[in-house]
């Protein structure tokens, strides 16, 4: 294995041995750091059990002020976009490269739907003085000394899935333009199925979100 | 090495994926449907979960591909998701457990 | 080489491919030049810059300690004024626990040897390896702003409510920390990833170096609990700059929490620390006894082990803080639990010696150094855990000398034995053994005379972080600064005789310990690929009744078409792991 001789493909990375070894190696990384995020959000979601537990009834009168509509909304806007960066890489894996395009651009696009959605809610909030933490919350309508509390932990999950989905999108537009640049095939579509993993984590997490912030009427 | 010795990757079909994304709809409007019903605490947590669960499943399983991937992956989602349980368990060992009477000196 | 059908066996052709006492070109050869260094993929480089990032930081956390000691010789003000004190210790603990002692091991000697190990020419993303580093001195350089500006002196382990009210620059510590954290992760998820994928063939679980075992439980730490570090200083930070009200009691929060998210992090990070000196021990006792390493399996699952029960005692350092009785019950037992895997290893390491042929260079120095530190770390370890005893312990020096018994005298030991062992394989040079032997007497005694009277002023009392004490401890604390500066001597001497070694040293042979570990079988310094050829590995790692030659095979080139001329039938029952390997 020392000599060059034999042609390997342009994406094989110097260390590798074979194409497969390096996608392999690529998907187990991929997931360990799945690992991490869902260690990550886990922390926040035991700061929500925690707290949840010590005030029930803080959490079911605060999240009256969630709209249910929208949350719902934008679950369905993620489940689509997980269905199209899902064909997205059947399409690289199938070696249709304007179909991986295509479904890439509408995958984009329901993120930007979703963060338009969120900036709606945010700013809604924002208005009537629910804003994070006691320093600066002013709303009255919530009667329950801790609204601040459970705001905080609201705008802290939601705005640290919101930091990942802008990151998903940027990564989505580079693997669009590398698209473009006709990077991928179904010899090589590793860093589409990356991003997609990437993007359905995004999409469990806030599957995981929507029902304990939105739905504790 | 140009041999083109692959493991083969699964490819969905498009009804596949099309198949899960509608499942993953329609559970999401159970879940919405059944946050109007009157459930007694703790058991509307538990229903909502289930249905989250379930839903997260479908992801992780159909479009993660981790059904035909290699079954380390899955152990990997496992591993994670039993440490963060692990984590809430014994933290709420201490929280819901306070309130320990101290006895007087 | 692919088969269509399944078989069991799986034949190689192999020949013997002896490493040169005199490489031409080696990887400090083949990429020259500052530019070169910082932007290398190659992780023996990484490695490299690493070391020196990690002196450096000793090097400052160290004079910390020195200027912490000499203010307490006396009972009153010496020469530092009581806010500074604050300060200097928080530093000393922060850049010690975080920019040394967590990367040490892994980030520099790791990411060095461990793929040479696995027979690999790098880690699964070289790419990734080099981002970590950078942003490990990303997190350093936020730490150094800190300083500049106000500081820090809420302790390393910045409790609320103070953290959030300190009016030092708390935010930038915990920024340059989360930033730091994901230097730790992308080394763990990339170590994870190259243990699985990139192993020589032959290479199977059963053959891995304990180096490598040790790394892969470390990695699994690294992996799960430092996420949860970066959320808890992202809630401090947002606690302090928006009042939260997750962690102030004035505002609804409460501070036992952070603790729990806090040492739920930072206790699997003290693991992080000492499982990859587990590692070094490992193969630093196995070479110097030329013996196999006694209870392979026991040791490398301890490892996993160690890691598993890690998560779940972080409570015992919360003993005192209000914490339920129940939980407190929970912590105490599980830590009983925690201390077995490693009692295990330690009496694996000791079988190990027995009927060895041992021979006393500066590693194998280090390593009984480590023996006997470290134990009685564990062993004060074990004392803390223990419920009504804490009471009288928790926040005196017994805690602060039964850490620096497990990290100074466990992590920072077996890194000095990794680095006097790996020395000539990383520069090519040998060093001067008498002034290593010289060092390790400093270091010893200093150690001791330092943190052993520690022990006895913390049981009678003695608080920690305290600038004044009553003069019933002047003795102890005066012994101990002694004890401080004779490290101090012992580090300058190291530093001295390493420094001369990479300039003026004796050249070192490939193998100058005889050692049967697959990083010797290459040249040293290695070629930039480690390897020149594919190792195959067909005999356990410690096997020193088998000879030498049978460690340096690799897939045999044909060279002209001709065939090589010693061929041996390879057997290996788990061809899944190399069956990708087809390379003919």
């Amino acid at each position: 294995m020392s000599n060059h001789s034999q042609a390997h493909p342009a994406h094989l990375q110097h260390h590798f041995v074979d194409s497969d070894q390096q996608f392999d190696a690529a998907k187990m990384g991929m997931w360990v750091f799945i690992v991490n995020e869902i260690l990550f959000f886990g922390g926040l979601f035991c700061a929500y059990i925690v707290f949840r537990a010590w005030y029930p009834d803080l959490f079911t009168q605060a999240a009256t002020e969630l709209n249910t509509v929208w949350g719902a909304v934008n679950t369905l806007v993620l489940i689509g976009s997980s269905l199209t960066v899902a064909m997205a890489i059947r399409s690289a894996q199938k070696n249709q490269i304007k179909g991986l395009q295509i479904n890439l651009l509408i995958t984009i696009a329901l993120a930007c739907i979703f963060l338009l959605i969120k900036y709606f809610e945010y700013s809604h909030k924002l208005h009537i003085g629910i804003w994070p933490g006691a320093e600066l919350y002013t709303y009255e309508g919530i009667d329950h000394p801790l609204a601040h509390v459970f705001f905080s932990i609201y705008y802290v999950m939601t705005g640290i899935h919101a930091i990942h989905i802008i990151v998903g999108i940027g990564l989505m537009i580079w693997i669009y333009i590398r698209a473009k640049k006709n990077e991928f095939g179904s010899e090589y579509y590793t860093p589409v199925e990356m991003v997609g993993l990437y993007w359905h984590l995004v999409d469990v997490i806030w599957i995981f979100l929507f029902p304990l912030l939105y739905l504790i009427e | 090495m140009s041999e083109h010795n692959h493991h083969e990757h699964h490819v969905s079909s498009a009804g596949q994926l099309w198949a899960i994304g509608i499942a993953l709809t329609l559970l999401t409007i159970l879940t919405v449907g059944l946050s109007y019903v009157e459930i007694p605490a703790p058991f509307d947590v538990v229903v909502a979960l289930t249905v989250a669960f379930g839903k997260a499943f479908l992801v992780c399983a159909f479009f993660m591909n981790l059904y035909w991937d290699t079954k380390f992956n899955t152990m990997l989602l496992i591993g994670a998701f039993a440490f963060f349980i692990l984590m809430v368990a014994v933290t709420l060992l201490d929280t819901l457990y306070r309130n320990d009477v101290v006895p007087s000196f | 080489m692919a088969t269509a059908e399944v078989s069991n066996k799986k034949t190689l052709k192999v020949q013997r491919f002896k490493p040169s006492d005199n490489p031409s070109n080696t990887y400090l050869t083949d990429e020259k030049g500052v530019w070169a260094w910082m932007t290398t993929v190659d992780h023996k480089k990484i490695g490299i810059m690493y070391l020196v990032a990690v002196a450096i930081f000793f090097a400052v956390g160290g004079a910390l300690a020195l200027l912490l000691r000499t203010e307490l010789m006396t009972p009153a003000k010496t020469f530092i004024e009581a806010d500074t004190y604050n300060q200097l210790f928080t530093l000393h603990g922060a850049i010690m626990v975080f920019f040394v002692l967590v990367p040490s091991i892994p980030a520099a000697l790791g990411n060095f040897i461990m793929p040479m190990q696995l027979g690999a020419k790098d880690v699964a993303f070289p790419k990734l390896n080099l981002a970590s580093f950078y942003i490990y001195v990303a997190g350093a350089i936020f730490t150094f702003i800190a300083l500049a500006q106000h500081g820090l002196d809420t302790g390393w382990t910045f409790y609320t409510p103070y953290s959030t009210e300190s009016s030092s620059s708390v935010i930038w510590v915990t920024m340059g920390v989360f930033i730091l954290g994901f230097s730790s992760i992308l080394t763990g998820t990339n170590f994870i990833t190259t243990i699985h994928k990139m192993r020589a063939p032959g290479i199977t679980w059963g053959k891995l170096p304990l180096n490598v075992w040790a790394l892969y439980a470390t990695s699994i730490i690294q992996v799960l609990a430092t996420p949860v570090l970066a959320i808890t200083v992202l809630l401090l930070t947002m606690e302090r700059w928006l009042g939260f009200g997750i962690f102030d009691p004035a505002l609804g929060g409460d501070p036992v929490l952070f603790q729990h998210f806090f040492w739920f992090y930072s206790h699997p990070a003290v693991y992080i620390m000492i499982v990859p000196g587990f590692g070094i021990i490992s193969e630093v006792i196995s070479t110097f006894s030329k013996k196999t390493v006694f209870g392979y399996w026991a040791i490398a699952l301890s490892s996993l082990a160690i890691a598993f029960i890690g998560f779940l005692v972080w409570g015992h350092h919360m003993f005192t803080s209000g914490q339920s009785a129940v939980a407190t019950t929970v912590f105490s037992f599980l830590t009983f639990l925690v201390g077995i895997p490693t009692g295990i290893k330690i009496f694996n390491w000791i079988a190990t010696l027995y009927k060895g042929s041992i021979k006393m260079d500066t590693p194998m120095i280090y390593v009984f150094i480590f023996l006997f530190l470290f134990s009685i770390g564990g062993f004060t370890g074990i004392m803390l855990g223990a419920l009504s005893v804490d009471i009288h312990l928790h926040d005196t020096y017994y805690v602060v000398a039964h850490f620096h018994y497990v990290m100074m005298g466990g992590t920072l030991i077996a890194l000095l034995a990794g680095l006097h062992f790996w020395w000539p394989k990383m520069t090519g040079k040998l060093y001067n053994e008498k002034l290593a032997k010289i060092a390790s007497v400093f270091i010893f005694v200093g150690f001791n005379v330092t943190f052993l009277p520690q022990f006895v002023m913390g049981a009678q009392g003695m608080p920690r972080r305290y600038y004044n004490y009553v003069d019933q401890f002047t003795a102890f604390h005066q012994t101990s600064t002694i004890g401080s500066y004779l490290l101090g001597v012992g580090f300058l001497i190291i530093l001295y005789y390493l420094m001369h070694s990479l300039f003026k040293g004796a050249k070192s042979p490939a193998n100058p310990w005889g050692s049967r570990g697959l990083e010797w079988q290459a040249t040293s310094p290695p070629d930039f690929h480690n390897f020149d050829h594919t190792p195959v590995v067909i005999h356990g790692p410690y096997d020193y009744h088998q000879p030498m030659e049978e460690f340096q095979l690799g897939l045999a080139v044909d060279t002209n078409g001709h065939d090589s001329e010693t061929a041996k039938e390879v057997v290996d029952k788990e061809r899944e792991q190399w069956k990708n390997y087809s390379l003919g």
